[in-house]
């Protein structure tokens, strides 16, 4: 038995070892840019094989340590290790890359400094990035109240004994099956050339700053509204049905019932509505990308004439990357987005784990 | 039994792991392989992974020259046997941000596209001088960096002026040499507006300022003959005044904002503020407009994709006026649009000998007579079935154009600055006091931001 254990200690020394080595040696050719070729019938370039074999050996060093305590952790470890090694490469590591880049003045291809916390401070003074934020605070919470609403109305609409309920129901969801920018063409040509000779005004409502937002929250909730319909039917008829009866039973009129039993008793739903309408229309871009592409004169914002009037922020760290280079730049707006994103997520989630505790 | 069980799985793991590590590594691997002899030993071969054999692949960022270069490529494989590797992208496609992912993935193709300084400072230390080529004693329209060093090849030549429908012109008795300045292009404007039902077109001029799709017009074109039109090709007096902090010259700005005013006076309403490209293009090709604020590029549009409306009005000949909002402007901008440049990591050799074929009889014929490209080389000799081609040409062989220098503006300054003034002096918001007021405080926020 202990010479069991003593040979299995040895073997698992010799392939960690082994493992680290080849591991090591893969990281030395990558860095050095040296390619290791050896010809066995077909050519073989040792890197990937290096690397390859020396992760395989590590884990089957782990597999031998003779440990009774620690071996199903071990286990756990080797099988969720695909797992978890994808999670990190495509996660993880691109995560902390980023951050790390939001320090630099990255352009996209190279950087000469690192700048430190310049690119956060350099964003809360421009004025074009805070009217970003703004204008995409106001569009969330317009957002939210409206694509429920409108959505809770349909959902309410499709699920009474009307004729044609299924065909509704479809032509309210299709919306959502059209691409962002697709959509956004469409809305732009009713915008444009449509509108336009109906009302016989002069300019397309895209070419005003405020009537191009409206236009972007028009587009948004018609196209968000019936994915948010189908979820409430789903609630709405998870409703039970003898608790209706009895209250249809008890006198209640439509308006008690719909006020004081089915609101009540679909309150999870509009929790995850809500939750599902601040996340997505934050991270708002297709639709604003092809209806204005941020364009909108704002005369005088902070001291300064923006030409960026309805660009949301998304929209506007994507130009800072791509139509201004600053790639740097854009990634640290970008962490900030992605902070406030987390917070808000964090506290929709507190709070409605809070309510499904009351019910 | 069970211990072994596991252990034949684990190695059968190793086994088919290996397999696939082996696999995707081969198709890395000859390139690395080739260069040290087929011997079995290994060999240590330095930072060039390339090797002969391998072909070359070209970057283009103008997709609708997409079919002659694969064509040219052929040519190119059938007389030497190599490979070039043609990829186009465009319409909307950013460029260099697709170049940069290429970059990061270690693919970078080796001749690419770039258009102007902006573009190519990202790639500094990264572009192969090509001074020394046969092609560069052929023509002036190569590019050079800060460093005089040659890292752009010119593949044609484009130009900007205030394009007009010859027909329509010679129907309504104006005489387009004769639009040598403000007033007289006004005159013209109005006599032209006057026989508008006569004529049978909807507008004078074909000008739009949707700040949305067409910025790149007004905001680059249109205001690039701000920068340099009426100057030779080496004066650079505005693009300097204007990259030093912003400064506009409000003595040649104030005339220019006036023609401006007179293109949203006389163009189609309905195009003006919130038209797009195909009803500007379109428009001029059915001979609805007598002018359009477009460059020749819209030529091979005209012969092509609005071939029907293009023969339904005429097939009339058009030609160009300078923009001429002083008196005596009388230049028209030509320049190459953007050009390619040779990475110098990747197969240099290889991409010179095709760019110096690209510039010889053969390539240029293919380039000139099946893409329509306009010949940025003195020995040319095809000529271009383009109903823009004559008039360039004439215009360069009087010695009257102009380079442009729009290029080096900011890459967002049109998109995310100037194309909305624009578009807001179109729509009336603001008057031309209103437009030179804006551009003047809002040109150096984007310059100095």
């Amino acid at each position: 038995m202990n010479e069991d254990t003593n040979g299995r200690k040895i073997l698992s020394l010799v392939l960690l070892i082994l493992g680290l080595v080849l591991l090591a040696a893969a990281l030395w050719m990558d860095i050095t840019k040296t390619y290791l070729v050896v010809d066995i019938g077909t050519k073989v370039a040792l890197r990937g094989l290096f690397l390859v074999l020396g992760a395989l050996l590590i884990l089957a060093g782990l597999y031998f340590i003779p440990t009774v305590m620690h071996h199903r952790t071990i286990i756990n470890i080797i099988f969720l290790f695909p797992l978890l090694f994808t999670f990190a490469v495509t996660v993880i590591v691109p995560m902390f890359v980023g951050v790390f880049y939001s320090f630099t003045d990255w352009n996209g291809v190279s950087y000469t400094r690192m700048v430190g916390f310049q690119n956060y401070a350099a964003m809360f003074k421009e004025a074009a990035f805070i009217w970003s934020l703004l204008i995409t605070c106001l569009f969330v919470i317009i957002n939210m109240l409206l694509v429920n609403l409108v959505a809770f109305l349909l959902a309410l609409l499709c699920t009474t004994k009307l004729k044609g309920v299924g065909f509704f129901r479809a032509a309210y969801f299709l919306p959502n099956l059209i691409g962002g920018i697709v959509l956004g063409y469409i809305w732009q040509f009713i915008f444009s050339n449509v509108l336009t000779k109906i009302l016989n005004s002069p300019h397309s409502a895209l070419a005003s700053t405020g009537t191009a937002f409206i236009a972007i929250i028009v587009v948004y909730v018609w196209q968000y509204a019936g994915y948010i319909m189908l979820i409430y039917i789903n609630g709405l008829a998870t409703v039970p049905k003898d608790v209706l009866e009895a209250a249809q039973i008890d006198g209640a009129n439509d308006m008690t019932t719909l006020f004081k039993i089915k609101i009540p008793m679909i309150a999870a739903t509009f929790t995850i509505c809500t939750f599902l309408t601040l996340t997505s229309a934050f991270k708002q871009f297709d639709v604003n990308l092809a209806l204005t592409n941020g364009v909108g004169t704002v005369r005088n914002f902070m001291g300064q004439r923006l030409s960026n009037g309805t660009q949301m922020i998304a929209l506007n760290i994507y130009n800072t990357a791509f139509a201004r280079d600053q790639y740097g730049y854009a990634q640290a707006k970008a962490i900030l987005f992605f902070i406030i994103l987390a917070c808000v997520s964090l506290i929709q989630v507190r709070i409605s784990n809070k309510r499904e505790v009351e019910m | 039994m069970k211990k072994y069980l596991a252990l034949l799985l684990a190695l059968i793991m190793v086994v088919a792991l290996c397999a696939c590590g082996v696999s995707t590594e081969q198709a890395a691997a000859p390139a690395a392989s080739s260069s040290s002899d087929s011997s079995s030993s290994s060999s240590d071969s330095s930072a060039a992974p390339e090797a002969a054999g391998k072909g070359i692949r070209l970057f283009n960022g103008k997709i609708e020259i997409a079919t002659p270069l694969e064509e040219a490529a052929k040519a190119y494989e059938a007389a030497t046997g190599k490979k070039v590797e043609v990829e186009s992208l465009g319409g909307g496609v950013d460029l260099q941000a697709t170049l940069k992912q290429y970059y990061q993935a270690g693919n970078m193709p080796e001749i690419f596209v770039f258009e102007g300084k902006p573009d190519l400072a990202n790639w500094k230390g990264m572009v192969v001088d090509m001074s020394d080529q046969d092609w560069a004693k052929d023509t002036e329209a190569g590019f050079v960096d800060e460093d005089g060093a040659l890292v752009g090849f010119p593949y044609t030549t484009e130009a900007i002026g205030l394009a007009y429908n010859a027909d329509i012109l010679e129907k309504a008795g104006v005489d387009p040499a004769g639009i040598t300045g403000p007033e007289s292009m006004k005159a013209a404007f109005e006599k032209i507006d006057s026989m508008k039902d006569e004529l049978g077109i909807t507008a004078v001029i074909g000008y739009c300022a949707n700040a949305t799709e067409l910025y790149w017009s007004t905001g680059q074109h249109l205001f690039g003959n701000y920068l340099d039109a009426g100057l030779a090709r080496d004066d650079t007096k505005y693009i300097d005044l204007l990259l030093d902090g912003g400064k506009l010259d409000l003595d040649r700005f104030t005339p220019f904002a006036d023609m401006v005013a007179l293109f949203n006076a006389y163009s189609d309403p309905a195009l003006l503020v919130s038209g797009n490209y195909d009803m500007q293009v379109s428009g001029f090709a059915g001979g609805k407009y007598a002018f359009v604020t477009q460059g020749s590029w819209i030529g091979s549009s005209l012969t092509n994709d609005y071939k029907d409306l293009y023969a339904a009005a005429g097939n009339f000949k058009c030609g160009y006026v300078p923009y001429a909002f002083i008196e005596g402007i009388d230049t028209i901008l030509t320049n190459a649009p953007s050009h390619w440049a040779v990475y110098k990591d990747g197969n240099v050799a290889e991409a010179e000998a095709f760019l110096n074929w690209l510039a010889g009889p053969d390539g240029q014929k293919i380039m000139v007579e099946q893409a329509g490209c306009v010949s940025p080389f003195k020995s040319c000799t095809a000529v271009a079935n383009d109903p823009f081609a004559g008039p360039i040409a004439d215009y360069t062989a009087r010695g009257k154009t102009s380079s442009w220098h729009w290029m080096d503006q900011p890459s967002n300054l049109a998109q995310d600055y100037t194309g909305a003034i624009f578009q807001d002096f179109a729509k009336g918001d603001i008057d031309a006091q209103g437009f030179i007021d804006d551009m003047v405080q809002t040109i150096p926020q984007c310059i100095n931001g």
